[in-house]
Protein backbone atom coordinates (compact mmCIF):
# COMPACT_ATOMS: atom_id res chain seq x y z
CA UNK A 1 0.00 0.00 0.00
CA UNK A 2 3.18 2.44 0.35
CA UNK A 3 3.75 2.40 -3.37
CA UNK A 4 0.17 3.44 -3.71
CA UNK A 5 0.26 6.33 -1.64
CA UNK A 6 3.21 7.13 -3.27
CA UNK A 7 1.51 7.43 -6.37
CA UNK A 8 -0.70 9.58 -5.71
CA UNK A 9 1.49 11.68 -4.27
CA UNK A 10 3.32 11.87 -7.26
CA UNK A 11 0.30 12.36 -9.11
CA UNK A 12 -0.64 15.13 -6.83
CA UNK A 13 2.73 17.03 -6.89
CA UNK A 14 2.56 16.61 -10.56
CA UNK A 15 -0.74 18.28 -10.79
CA UNK A 16 -0.29 21.09 -8.40
CA UNK A 17 2.92 22.12 -10.44
CA UNK A 18 0.90 22.13 -13.08
CA UNK A 19 -1.54 24.34 -11.30
CA UNK A 20 1.33 26.71 -10.80
CA UNK A 21 2.74 26.69 -14.06
CA UNK A 22 -1.08 27.58 -15.46
CA UNK A 23 -1.54 30.31 -12.66
CA UNK A 24 1.73 32.03 -13.69
CA UNK A 25 0.79 32.35 -17.83
CA UNK A 26 -2.48 33.26 -15.95
CA UNK A 27 -1.24 36.18 -13.98
CA UNK A 28 1.20 36.87 -16.79
CA UNK A 29 -0.89 36.92 -19.84
CA UNK A 30 -0.03 38.71 -22.54
CA UNK A 31 -3.27 38.55 -24.53
CA UNK A 32 -6.32 37.65 -23.02
CA UNK A 33 -7.03 34.70 -24.92
CA UNK A 34 -3.98 33.48 -22.43
CA UNK A 35 -6.26 34.20 -19.75
CA UNK A 36 -9.10 32.25 -21.29
CA UNK A 37 -7.26 29.14 -21.90
CA UNK A 38 -5.36 29.32 -18.95
CA UNK A 39 -8.88 29.56 -17.17
CA UNK A 40 -10.15 26.49 -19.28
CA UNK A 41 -6.76 24.27 -18.38
CA UNK A 42 -7.64 25.20 -14.81
CA UNK A 43 -11.03 23.47 -14.60
CA UNK A 44 -9.56 20.65 -16.63
CA UNK A 45 -7.06 20.20 -14.31
CA UNK A 46 -9.45 20.47 -11.44
CA UNK A 47 -11.43 17.78 -12.72
CA UNK A 48 -8.29 15.69 -13.42
CA UNK A 49 -7.41 15.97 -9.55
CA UNK A 50 -10.83 15.12 -8.47
CA UNK A 51 -10.39 11.94 -10.70
CA UNK A 52 -7.28 11.33 -8.46
CA UNK A 53 -9.08 11.81 -5.51
CA UNK A 54 -12.09 9.39 -6.67
CA UNK A 55 -9.13 6.70 -7.34
CA UNK A 56 -8.08 7.49 -3.51
CA UNK A 57 -10.91 7.12 -2.43
CA UNK A 58 -12.12 4.18 -4.42
CA UNK A 59 -15.62 5.75 -5.05
CA UNK A 60 -17.35 7.77 -6.94
CA UNK A 61 -19.27 10.09 -4.47
CA UNK A 62 -17.70 13.63 -6.92
CA UNK A 63 -18.20 12.45 -10.47
CA UNK A 64 -21.46 14.50 -10.46
CA UNK A 65 -19.01 17.57 -9.44
CA UNK A 66 -16.46 16.69 -12.10
CA UNK A 67 -18.98 16.91 -15.48
CA UNK A 68 -20.99 19.98 -13.70
CA UNK A 69 -17.02 21.58 -13.92
CA UNK A 70 -16.23 20.13 -17.13
CA UNK A 71 -19.53 21.63 -18.55
CA UNK A 72 -19.42 25.31 -16.76
CA UNK A 73 -15.92 25.22 -17.84
CA UNK A 74 -16.59 24.32 -21.66
CA UNK A 75 -19.52 27.15 -21.65
CA UNK A 76 -17.76 29.61 -19.84
CA UNK A 77 -14.54 29.18 -21.99
CA UNK A 78 -16.61 29.39 -24.83
CA UNK A 79 -18.57 32.44 -23.71
CA UNK A 80 -15.33 34.34 -23.49
CA UNK A 81 -13.59 33.72 -26.36
CA UNK A 82 -16.67 35.16 -28.00
CA UNK A 83 -16.42 37.77 -26.39
CA UNK A 84 -12.92 38.16 -27.54
CA UNK A 85 -13.70 37.79 -30.91
CA UNK A 86 -16.80 40.47 -30.89
CA UNK A 87 -14.73 43.13 -29.67
CA UNK A 88 -12.42 42.88 -31.93
CA UNK A 89 -14.50 42.85 -35.03
CA UNK A 90 -15.76 46.58 -33.48
CA UNK A 91 -12.15 47.56 -33.28
CA UNK A 92 -11.58 46.74 -36.97
CA UNK B 1 -10.56 42.60 -40.22
CA UNK B 2 -12.74 40.38 -43.04
CA UNK B 3 -12.99 36.41 -42.79
CA UNK B 4 -14.27 34.40 -45.28
CA UNK B 5 -17.95 33.74 -44.92
CA UNK B 6 -18.13 30.37 -43.37
CA UNK B 7 -21.60 29.64 -45.08
CA UNK B 8 -24.50 28.20 -42.83
CA UNK B 9 -25.63 25.28 -44.36
CA UNK B 10 -29.19 25.86 -45.06
CA UNK B 11 -30.08 22.09 -45.17
CA UNK B 12 -33.65 21.65 -46.48
CA UNK B 13 -36.06 21.00 -43.51
CA UNK B 14 -39.27 19.02 -44.56
CA UNK B 15 -41.81 21.30 -44.03
CA UNK B 16 -44.54 19.22 -42.10
CA UNK B 17 -44.12 15.38 -41.18
CA UNK B 18 -46.44 12.71 -39.80
CA UNK B 19 -46.69 12.86 -35.87
CA UNK B 20 -45.28 9.89 -35.46
CA UNK B 21 -42.50 10.43 -37.73
CA UNK B 22 -41.70 13.13 -35.92
CA UNK B 23 -41.56 11.37 -32.94
CA UNK B 24 -39.20 8.33 -34.15
CA UNK B 25 -36.86 11.37 -35.11
CA UNK B 26 -36.30 12.41 -31.68
CA UNK B 27 -35.71 9.56 -29.78
CA UNK B 28 -32.63 8.61 -30.09
CA UNK B 29 -31.75 12.55 -28.58
CA UNK B 30 -34.50 11.52 -25.66
CA UNK B 31 -32.78 8.13 -25.09
CA UNK B 32 -29.34 9.41 -24.91
CA UNK B 33 -30.30 12.23 -22.56
CA UNK B 34 -32.24 9.49 -20.53
CA UNK B 35 -28.83 7.29 -20.88
CA UNK B 36 -26.89 10.35 -19.25
CA UNK B 37 -29.43 10.73 -16.78
CA UNK B 38 -28.75 6.61 -15.48
CA UNK B 39 -25.29 6.77 -15.83
CA UNK B 40 -24.99 10.09 -13.35
CA UNK B 41 -27.59 8.63 -11.14
CA UNK B 42 -25.44 5.51 -11.24
CA UNK B 43 -28.43 3.38 -10.45
CA UNK B 44 -30.53 1.14 -13.19
CA UNK B 45 -33.74 0.62 -11.73
CA UNK B 46 -36.81 1.48 -13.47
CA UNK B 47 -38.14 4.67 -11.55
CA UNK B 48 -34.68 6.08 -12.21
CA UNK B 49 -35.08 4.93 -16.04
CA UNK B 50 -38.97 6.70 -16.16
CA UNK B 51 -37.95 9.89 -14.27
CA UNK B 52 -35.01 10.50 -17.13
CA UNK B 53 -37.11 10.26 -19.87
CA UNK B 54 -39.69 12.62 -18.31
CA UNK B 55 -36.77 15.17 -17.61
CA UNK B 56 -35.49 14.34 -21.12
CA UNK B 57 -38.38 14.64 -22.89
CA UNK B 58 -40.01 18.13 -21.26
CA UNK B 59 -35.76 19.19 -21.66
CA UNK B 60 -36.51 18.29 -25.43
CA UNK B 61 -39.55 19.87 -26.20
CA UNK B 62 -38.09 22.96 -23.80
CA UNK B 63 -35.75 23.39 -25.91
CA UNK B 64 -37.28 23.14 -29.44
CA UNK B 65 -34.42 22.02 -31.23
CA UNK B 66 -34.68 22.59 -34.99
CA UNK B 67 -34.74 18.64 -36.56
CA UNK B 68 -31.71 18.08 -39.12
CA UNK B 69 -31.96 15.11 -41.20
CA UNK B 70 -28.85 13.02 -40.61
CA UNK B 71 -27.79 11.70 -43.40
CA UNK B 72 -24.76 9.50 -42.60
CA UNK B 73 -23.43 6.10 -42.65
CA UNK B 74 -21.96 3.32 -40.33
CA UNK B 75 -19.31 1.09 -41.26
CA UNK B 76 -18.34 -0.72 -38.09
CA UNK B 77 -14.69 -1.99 -39.72
CA UNK B 78 -13.67 1.93 -41.40
CA UNK B 79 -14.94 3.19 -37.90
CA UNK B 80 -12.79 1.25 -35.85
CA UNK B 81 -9.87 2.11 -37.61
CA UNK B 82 -10.69 5.41 -37.86
CA UNK B 83 -10.75 5.45 -33.51
CA UNK B 84 -7.77 3.42 -33.76
CA UNK B 85 -5.41 6.03 -36.11
CA UNK B 86 -7.26 9.20 -34.18
CA UNK B 87 -5.96 7.70 -30.89
CA UNK B 88 -2.52 6.77 -32.29
CA UNK B 89 -2.38 10.43 -33.69
CA UNK B 90 -3.56 11.60 -30.24
CA UNK B 91 -0.66 10.15 -28.37
CA UNK B 92 1.95 10.67 -30.84
CA UNK B 93 1.41 14.16 -31.88
CA UNK B 94 1.34 14.54 -28.03
CA UNK B 95 5.08 13.52 -27.51
CA UNK B 96 6.38 14.89 -30.13
CA UNK B 97 4.82 18.67 -28.81
CA UNK B 98 6.27 17.24 -25.63
CA UNK B 99 9.73 17.07 -27.30
CA UNK B 100 9.64 20.48 -28.37
CA UNK B 101 8.23 22.08 -24.84
CA UNK B 102 11.59 20.83 -23.20
CA UNK B 103 14.11 21.36 -26.24
CA UNK B 104 14.29 24.67 -27.26
CA UNK B 105 10.86 25.77 -27.48
CA UNK B 106 11.51 28.92 -28.46
CA UNK B 107 12.64 27.74 -32.58
CA UNK B 108 9.23 25.87 -32.56
CA UNK B 109 7.02 27.23 -35.17
CA UNK B 110 3.95 26.46 -37.19
CA UNK B 111 1.93 27.20 -39.99
CA UNK B 112 -1.31 27.47 -41.64
CA UNK B 113 -2.15 25.11 -44.40
CA UNK B 114 -4.89 25.27 -47.19
CA UNK B 115 -6.38 21.88 -47.85
CA UNK B 116 -8.90 21.56 -50.27
CA UNK B 117 -12.06 19.37 -49.34
CA UNK B 118 -12.89 16.13 -51.31
CA UNK B 119 -16.50 15.59 -49.60
CA UNK B 120 -19.30 18.05 -49.31
CA UNK B 121 -21.60 16.93 -46.32
CA UNK B 122 -22.45 18.88 -43.59
CA UNK B 123 -21.76 16.32 -40.94
CA UNK B 124 -18.41 14.90 -42.51
CA UNK B 125 -16.96 18.26 -42.44
CA UNK B 126 -18.28 19.40 -39.18
CA UNK B 127 -17.08 15.76 -37.79
CA UNK B 128 -13.59 15.89 -39.40
CA UNK B 129 -12.41 19.69 -38.06
CA UNK B 130 -13.81 17.82 -34.50
CA UNK B 131 -11.40 15.04 -35.14
CA UNK B 132 -8.48 17.08 -36.22
CA UNK B 133 -8.89 19.78 -33.56
CA UNK B 134 -8.91 17.17 -31.19
CA UNK B 135 -5.00 15.82 -32.19
CA UNK B 136 -2.75 17.90 -30.61
CA UNK B 137 -0.77 20.29 -33.24
CA UNK B 138 -3.54 20.44 -35.96
CA UNK B 139 -6.10 23.20 -35.25
CA UNK B 140 -8.84 23.81 -37.47
CA UNK B 141 -8.69 28.02 -38.15
CA UNK B 142 -11.24 28.54 -40.60
CA UNK B 143 -13.71 26.50 -42.54
CA UNK B 144 -14.68 27.45 -46.07
CA UNK B 145 -17.69 26.25 -46.96
CA UNK B 146 -18.57 27.75 -50.14
CA UNK B 147 -14.90 26.78 -51.54
CA UNK B 148 -14.80 23.47 -49.08
CA UNK B 149 -11.34 24.30 -47.86
CA UNK B 150 -10.36 24.25 -44.50
CA UNK B 151 -7.06 25.94 -43.09
CA UNK B 152 -5.35 24.14 -40.79
CA UNK B 153 -2.63 25.41 -38.09
CA UNK B 154 -0.04 22.69 -37.47
CA UNK B 155 2.52 22.54 -34.94
CA UNK B 156 5.38 21.61 -34.78
CA UNK B 157 6.53 22.66 -38.45
CA UNK B 158 9.62 24.20 -39.69
CA UNK B 159 9.76 23.51 -43.24
CA UNK B 160 7.73 23.50 -46.45
CA UNK B 161 8.32 19.64 -46.33
CA UNK B 162 6.75 19.21 -42.80
CA UNK B 163 3.72 21.48 -43.90
CA UNK B 164 3.22 19.13 -46.68
CA UNK B 165 3.14 16.49 -44.51
CA UNK B 166 0.22 18.24 -42.30
CA UNK B 167 -1.32 18.16 -45.48
CA UNK B 168 -1.15 14.19 -46.23
CA UNK B 169 -2.36 14.05 -42.32
CA UNK B 170 -5.09 15.91 -42.99
CA UNK B 171 -5.92 14.15 -46.26
CA UNK B 172 -5.69 11.22 -44.84
CA UNK B 173 -7.72 11.64 -41.51
CA UNK B 174 -10.46 13.17 -44.48
CA UNK B 175 -10.55 9.92 -46.00
CA UNK B 176 -10.65 7.99 -42.88
CA UNK B 177 -13.56 9.77 -42.13
CA UNK B 178 -15.65 9.87 -45.45
CA UNK B 179 -14.45 5.52 -45.16
CA UNK B 180 -16.30 5.48 -41.84
CA UNK B 181 -19.32 7.85 -41.57
CA UNK B 182 -20.31 8.83 -45.30
CA UNK B 183 -22.96 7.29 -47.13
CA UNK B 184 -22.54 5.55 -50.52
CA UNK B 185 -23.43 9.02 -52.20
CA UNK B 186 -20.24 10.72 -50.10
CA UNK B 187 -18.12 7.96 -50.92
CA UNK B 188 -19.00 8.29 -54.47
CA UNK B 189 -18.61 12.08 -55.10
CA UNK B 190 -15.29 11.33 -52.82
CA UNK B 191 -13.66 8.94 -55.11
CA UNK B 192 -15.11 11.28 -57.73
CA UNK B 193 -12.94 13.81 -56.54
CA UNK B 194 -9.89 12.13 -55.68
CA UNK B 195 -8.70 10.49 -59.20
CA UNK B 196 -8.21 14.37 -60.45
CA UNK B 197 -7.46 16.14 -57.26
CA UNK B 198 -4.19 13.84 -56.73
CA UNK B 199 -2.62 14.57 -59.44
CA UNK B 200 -3.42 18.20 -59.51
CA UNK B 201 -2.06 19.21 -56.11
CA UNK B 202 0.92 17.00 -56.21
CA UNK B 203 1.62 18.79 -59.06
CA UNK B 204 1.20 22.42 -58.06
CA UNK B 205 1.99 22.19 -53.83
CA UNK B 206 5.24 20.18 -54.49
CA UNK B 207 7.71 21.95 -52.16
CA UNK B 208 10.46 22.04 -54.49
CA UNK B 209 8.20 22.95 -57.33
CA UNK B 210 7.79 26.63 -56.91
CA UNK B 211 11.15 27.65 -55.52
CA UNK C 1 -0.67 -5.69 -5.36
CA UNK C 2 -3.50 -6.59 -7.53
CA UNK C 3 -3.55 -5.94 -11.47
CA UNK C 4 -5.86 -3.11 -10.88
CA UNK C 5 -2.96 -1.21 -8.54
CA UNK C 6 -0.14 -1.69 -11.07
CA UNK C 7 -2.56 -0.19 -13.96
CA UNK C 8 -3.61 2.74 -11.74
CA UNK C 9 0.21 3.51 -10.67
CA UNK C 10 1.13 3.42 -14.07
CA UNK C 11 -1.58 5.56 -15.49
CA UNK C 12 -2.23 8.13 -12.92
CA UNK C 13 1.90 9.11 -13.02
CA UNK C 14 1.47 8.83 -16.72
CA UNK C 15 -1.50 11.02 -16.81
CA UNK C 16 -0.14 13.57 -14.54
CA UNK C 17 3.22 13.56 -16.43
CA UNK C 18 1.17 14.47 -19.63
CA UNK C 19 -0.79 16.95 -18.03
CA UNK C 20 2.37 18.77 -16.80
CA UNK C 21 3.81 18.68 -20.25
CA UNK C 22 0.90 20.11 -21.62
CA UNK C 23 1.13 23.00 -18.62
CA UNK C 24 4.87 23.68 -19.39
CA UNK C 25 4.31 24.23 -23.18
CA UNK C 26 2.01 26.70 -21.73
CA UNK C 27 4.26 28.59 -19.79
CA UNK C 28 7.35 28.01 -22.67
CA UNK C 29 5.43 28.20 -26.22
CA UNK C 30 6.12 31.85 -27.23
CA UNK C 31 2.89 32.37 -29.23
CA UNK C 32 -0.33 32.46 -28.71
CA UNK C 33 -1.72 29.77 -31.00
CA UNK C 34 1.60 27.26 -30.11
CA UNK C 35 0.63 27.79 -26.44
CA UNK C 36 -3.30 26.83 -27.31
CA UNK C 37 -1.68 23.45 -28.54
CA UNK C 38 0.00 22.30 -25.52
CA UNK C 39 -2.46 23.70 -22.96
CA UNK C 40 -5.65 22.04 -24.53
CA UNK C 41 -4.75 18.48 -26.03
CA UNK C 42 -1.81 17.31 -23.72
CA UNK C 43 -4.40 17.83 -20.65
CA UNK C 44 -7.25 15.35 -22.57
CA UNK C 45 -4.84 12.96 -23.17
CA UNK C 46 -3.30 13.19 -19.81
CA UNK C 47 -7.44 13.60 -18.00
CA UNK C 48 -7.97 10.29 -20.62
CA UNK C 49 -5.23 8.76 -18.82
CA UNK C 50 -6.15 9.40 -15.48
CA UNK C 51 -9.24 9.06 -15.79
CA UNK C 52 -8.69 5.01 -16.72
CA UNK C 53 -6.31 4.74 -13.86
CA UNK C 54 -9.08 5.85 -11.34
CA UNK C 55 -11.28 3.30 -13.17
CA UNK C 56 -9.25 0.21 -12.58
CA UNK C 57 -9.75 1.55 -8.62
CA UNK C 58 -13.54 1.14 -8.70
CA UNK C 59 -14.77 -1.56 -7.10
CA UNK C 60 -17.04 -2.23 -10.19
CA UNK C 61 -17.96 -1.14 -13.66
CA UNK C 62 -21.38 0.64 -12.64
CA UNK C 63 -19.44 3.44 -10.53
CA UNK C 64 -17.07 3.57 -13.50
CA UNK C 65 -19.54 4.50 -16.68
CA UNK C 66 -19.52 8.16 -15.26
CA UNK C 67 -15.59 8.76 -15.48
CA UNK C 68 -16.93 7.40 -19.19
CA UNK C 69 -18.88 10.39 -19.26
CA UNK C 70 -16.51 12.81 -18.31
CA UNK C 71 -14.05 11.26 -21.33
CA UNK C 72 -16.65 11.71 -23.43
CA UNK C 73 -17.33 15.45 -22.71
CA UNK C 74 -13.85 16.23 -23.24
CA UNK C 75 -13.65 14.72 -26.24
CA UNK C 76 -16.57 16.91 -27.48
CA UNK C 77 -15.78 19.88 -25.93
CA UNK C 78 -11.98 20.30 -26.32
CA UNK C 79 -12.51 20.44 -30.25
CA UNK C 80 -15.22 23.36 -30.31
CA UNK C 81 -13.10 24.84 -27.93
CA UNK C 82 -10.07 24.22 -29.83
CA UNK C 83 -12.00 25.55 -33.43
CA UNK C 84 -13.21 28.64 -31.96
CA UNK C 85 -10.36 29.90 -29.71
CA UNK C 86 -8.55 29.51 -32.86
CA UNK C 87 -10.66 31.55 -35.24
CA UNK C 88 -11.26 34.25 -32.36
CA UNK C 89 -6.75 34.47 -32.29
CA UNK C 90 -6.86 34.84 -35.76
CA UNK C 91 -9.50 37.32 -36.42
CA UNK C 92 -7.80 38.62 -33.24
CA UNK C 93 -4.52 39.26 -35.80
CA UNK C 94 -3.03 37.53 -32.29
CA UNK C 95 -1.02 34.90 -34.45
CA UNK C 96 3.00 35.73 -34.73
CA UNK C 97 3.48 35.93 -38.82
CA UNK C 98 7.71 35.39 -37.81
CA UNK C 99 6.75 32.27 -36.12
CA UNK C 100 4.85 30.69 -39.31
CA UNK C 101 6.33 29.20 -41.99
CA UNK C 102 2.96 30.17 -44.70
CA UNK C 103 0.17 31.10 -44.10
CA UNK C 104 -2.01 30.50 -46.59
CA UNK C 105 -5.07 31.80 -44.97
CA UNK C 106 -3.71 35.05 -45.07
CA UNK C 107 -2.78 34.55 -48.77
CA UNK C 108 -6.35 33.32 -49.45
CA UNK C 109 -7.77 36.46 -47.64
CA UNK C 110 -5.70 38.53 -49.49
CA UNK C 111 -6.45 37.03 -52.83
CA UNK C 112 -10.49 37.18 -51.77
CA UNK C 113 -10.07 41.31 -51.06
CA UNK C 114 -8.01 41.64 -54.54
CA UNK C 115 -11.42 40.21 -55.94
CA UNK C 116 -13.66 42.90 -54.20
CA UNK C 117 -11.88 45.41 -55.08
Amino acid sequence: MTVMSFVYAATFAMLGVSVLCTLYRLVRGPSVLDRIVCLNALSVLLVSAIAVEAAVRGDTTYVGLMVTIALLGFVGTLTAARFAERRAHDRG
Amino acid sequence: MTTIPSGGSSSAVPAQRSWPRRLLGRLPTVLWLTAMWVILWGDPSPGTVIAGLLVGSACYSAAKLPHIPVRLGFRPLAALRLVAVIGYDLFASSAQVALHVLWRPHRTRGAIVAVPMRTDSDFLLAMLSGGLSLVTGSLVIELNRDQGVVYVHGIPIDSPEAAERLRRQVRRTEELFVRAFGTAEDLAEFERHAEPADGEDGGDRRPGGDS
Amino acid sequence: MTAGDVLTAVLLPLGALFTLIGTIGLVRFPTLLGRMHAAAKPDTVGLVLLLLGAACQLPDIRSAAPLALVALFQFVTVPVLAQTLGRVVYSRGETHAEHLVVDELAEALDRSGDADR
